[in-house]
């Protein structure tokens, strides 16, 4: 079992990151080297300055805002704790001193981050079980969000233990050393980690995130990052 | 389909995928959010007509053969061959969508249909699966370009003819030509179609704001762009381009025709002439006096004016038809609050030229458009492009909407104070 | 009709707005046979220059053009 514990925290991660990064880089490149549209695809009525606008459009999203509230509710709810659990893995790593201008114990939100995060996720999927939406749906979207579905379920039972059940055998500061070990590239497993009652969803939480890392760069998340240029290209 | 075939259909997508282009294959999350957002799926509530699918057509035969992915794990984004059924496929997607991009505005990312309905159209194009029509005109178009000598004398009879007509009608200075053709050192070069409807206001109006203008021998409606062949659109756009450098006109000034403007103001290239829509020219003389036009020749008639896709939501002439209409009536009522998300007439992307052939589809996929004039209550309906006005008359027999469709700028023509 | 040609099909396509001429007569003449000549009427004045430019492209025939007022009549000879 300890190997199992310890290719999944250790080589996959590694091998998850560096692929993550090479494919994400790669297909940047490739993408930019191509040559542009020569027409503008601008929609009009133009409004200056266009950059901010489309920042507006990439980020706040108004046309959905208009035409689907809720859904638009459950988008912003989504990405805003995504946002926060990034963040929050940062503060994993090392202590962030200017994430912490709101004094907040490591991971922000009380558990309620991670369980808006699910919630939304489910929705996302359930809503694709129904048509129309169902039938614009190829099998990835199904794997992707049942995939964040699953990391997003086990990485928070960590945190929601320790929050809820005041289960204390883990705390922030143990998967700190595991992750700060990871990033200066001295990896090391404690036997806390493995041993404890409730590292199999650590095992889980890490197996189904590296696989979401893994598939990232291939799939259509990449909208994370092209998401700005091509609003930039609809405001002209 | 045999490989060599498949190859080149393959070939002629390839030249297709740009940045852009690219970006618009591989962001959609399909998640739904443009459901609403075309017209046809509005009307006819069919999930073919969503935007997202349309895209999925092309998007599934880009992954097979453009993308890793799709060659190692094809089913995981339902990767597709590219087949006679696909083609099919292709053809339905393609020629049901008019090309509004109305899609785009839903859309979080702003995935333009119309650029990716372009791929769909070249491939059919390269299989001679498109509708043969489109061609054949947009051939007839080049052809002219051509062999302009032979075409010419016979053009010039028949504009004498509306000469006469235009004469009859309103008065020209001593001395002028109703209808100027040819004219080097003119300033400004109208691009017209082949109706009558479209010459004789238009010469009304650019006599009455004493315009040096002249006429063009080419009709301005891109076939090419229709029927989505690059080469094409550009020897039929290039016709006008080379005209107007030859006559040193400052302007061109296209009629209404909303995809011949946006193609010559969007695709022409630095030129020495500015393109303007006849809209925006006619917009232009009232405002600084140089026509005038008498309120009272519309009198009691509530309009409403559709905004042309091509002109407004994707080639920004939005204000100018308003300060027309402003002059025209004290009683003009708005059709959507907000033009970018006017519906389309359902006639765009070369549907109306498709005539009888498409014209059950092009009924009902329009009928969100009819309750939407409907809904102003207006009793005439203006519009701007030849596609939308044909498009909209064939709603207003089918539907008995009993309103009066009209071109906006034989409004002015009508009305001006002479 | 003209005296000396023999006309199999006549269209009236007389009002119709651009590009319908020309549409319709390159289906009408899908429906006589090779050889066979159809009349179409129609008032536009660009038909004057598309249709020679469509016979051209399409390798049919114009046989001859008569104007009489308003109204311009083709004679157009199915050779393909
Ligand atoms: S709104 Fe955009 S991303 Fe969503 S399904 Fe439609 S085209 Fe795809
Ligand atoms: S461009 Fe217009 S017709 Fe085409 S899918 Fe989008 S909304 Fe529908």
């Amino acid at each position: 079992m300890d190997i199992v514990y310890y290719i999944v925290l250790v080589p996959m991660v590694y091998v998850a990151c560096v692929i993550f990064v090479v494919g994400t880089v790669v297909r940047l490149v490739k993408l930019f080297m191509t040559p542009k549209h020569s027409a503008t695809l601008q929609i009009f009525p133009e409004r200056r300055p266009r950059w901010l606008w489309a920042l507006g459009d990439a980020f706040l999203l108004p046309a959905t805002r208009r035409y689907k509230p809720f859904f638009w509710v459950v988008l912003m709810l989504f990405h805003l704790a995504f946002l926060l659990l990034i963040v929050g893995h940062i503060e994993l790593i090392a202590e962030i001193k200017p994430f912490q201008v709101i004094p907040h114990e490591v991971f922000l939100g009380r558990g309620f981050v991670g369980l808006v995060l699910a919630l939304a996720v489910l929705y996302f999927l359930f809503r694709r079980f129904v048509s129309p939406t169902k039938d614009l749906s190829v099998p990835e979207d199904y794997y992707l969000l049942i995939l964040l579905f699953l990391s997003v379920l086990f990485g928070s039972q960590m945190d929601w233990a320790r929050r809820w059940y005041g289960y204390d055998s883990l705390s922030a500061a143990d998967y700190r050393e595991y992750l700060s070990g990871l990033l200066y590239l001295r990896p090391h497993v404690s036997i806390d980690l493995t041993a404890s009652g409730h590292s199999f969803m650590l095992l889980l939480h890490v197996f189904f995130a590296n696989l979401f890392l893994l598939f990232l760069p291939f799939s259509q998340l990449m909208h994370s990052i092209f998401s700005l240029p091509m609003n930039k290209l609809r405001r002209g | 389909m045999d490989t060599k075939t498949r190859d080149e259909l393959l070939k002629l997508f390839q030249s297709k995928l740009n940045q852009t282009m690219r970006l618009y294959l591989e962001t959609c999350t399909r998640c739904g959010i443009c459901t609403e957002a075309c017209h046809a799926y509005a009307s006819m509530g069919q999930v073919r007509y969503i935007s997202a699918y349309r895209h999925e057509i092309v998007r599934r035969i880009y992954k097979r053969y453009f993308k890793g992915r799709g060659k190692l794990w094809p089913s995981v984004g339902e990767a597709k061959e590219l087949s006679e059924t696909a083609l099919d496929e292709l053809y339905e997607a393609a020629y049901s969508c008019t090309g509004c991009r109305r899609c785009m505005m839903y859309c979080p990312f702003g995935i333009d249909t119309q650029m990716l309905m372009s791929i769909a159209k070249l491939l059919l194009v390269g299989a001679h699966a498109e509708p043969e029509i489109l061609t054949m005109l947009a051939d007839t178009s080049i052809e002219k370009g051509k062999s302009l000598d032979i075409f010419k004398e016979s053009f010039l009879a028949g504009i004498k003819r509306l000469e006469a007509e235009v004469v009859k009608k309103w008065r020209i200075e001593a001395g002028k030509k109703a209808i100027p053709i040819d004219v080097e050192g003119a300033d400004l070069l109208y691009v017209a179609l082949a109706g009558a409807h479209s010459i004789i206001p238009a010469a009304a109006v650019f006599n009455a704001a004493g315009e040096k203008w002249t006429l063009s021998f080419f009709e301005a409606v891109n076939f090419g762009a229709f029927v989505g062949d690059p080469t094409r659109t550009r020897l039929i756009l290039d016709r006008i381009i080379n005209e107007a450098k030859r006559l040193k006109v400052k302007e061109v000034c296209i009629c209404e025709c909303g995809t011949a403007f946006r193609t010559m103001k969007q695709m022409s290239g630095k030129q020495p002439f500015e393109v303007s829509a006849i809209t925006e020219v006619h917009a232009r003389y009232l405002r600084a006096g140089r026509i005038k036009v008498d309120k009272s020749r519309f009198k009691k008639k509530p309009i409403t004016y559709h905004d042309p896709c091509q002109i407004a939501r994707n080639a920004g002439v939005i204000d100018e038809p308003r300060y027309i209409l402003r002059h025209l009536t004290d009683d003009f009522c708005e059709m959507s609050p907000d033009p970018r998300y006017n519906w389309c007439c359902g006639g765009g992307g070369g549907l109306v030229a498709l005539g009888e052939d498409n014209l059950d589809f092009r009924m009902k996929s329009a009928r969100v458009k009819v309750d939407q004039v409907k809904a102003t209550g207006a009793e005439i309906l203006t519009t701007a492009c030849e596609n939308c006005h044909t498009q909209l008359s064939n709603l207003n027999d089918h539907y008995k909407m009993g309103v009066d469709v009209q071109f906006l700028s034989s409004m002015v023509a009508d009305a001006l104070v002479q | 009709m003209s005296a000396d040609i023999k006309v199999d099909k006549i269209m009236d396509l007389k009002g119709m707005p651009c590009p319908m001429p020309v549409v319709k007569v390159s289906k009408g003449i899908k429906e006589v046979a090779i050889g066979q000549v159809i009349e179409a009427h129609t008032t536009d004045p660009g038909a004057l220059a598309d249709f020679p430019a469509w016979a051209r492209t399409s390798g049919n025939e114009i046989l001859k053009t008569d104007q009489t007022g308003d109204v311009i009549k083709f004679y157009i000879k199915r050779k393909v």
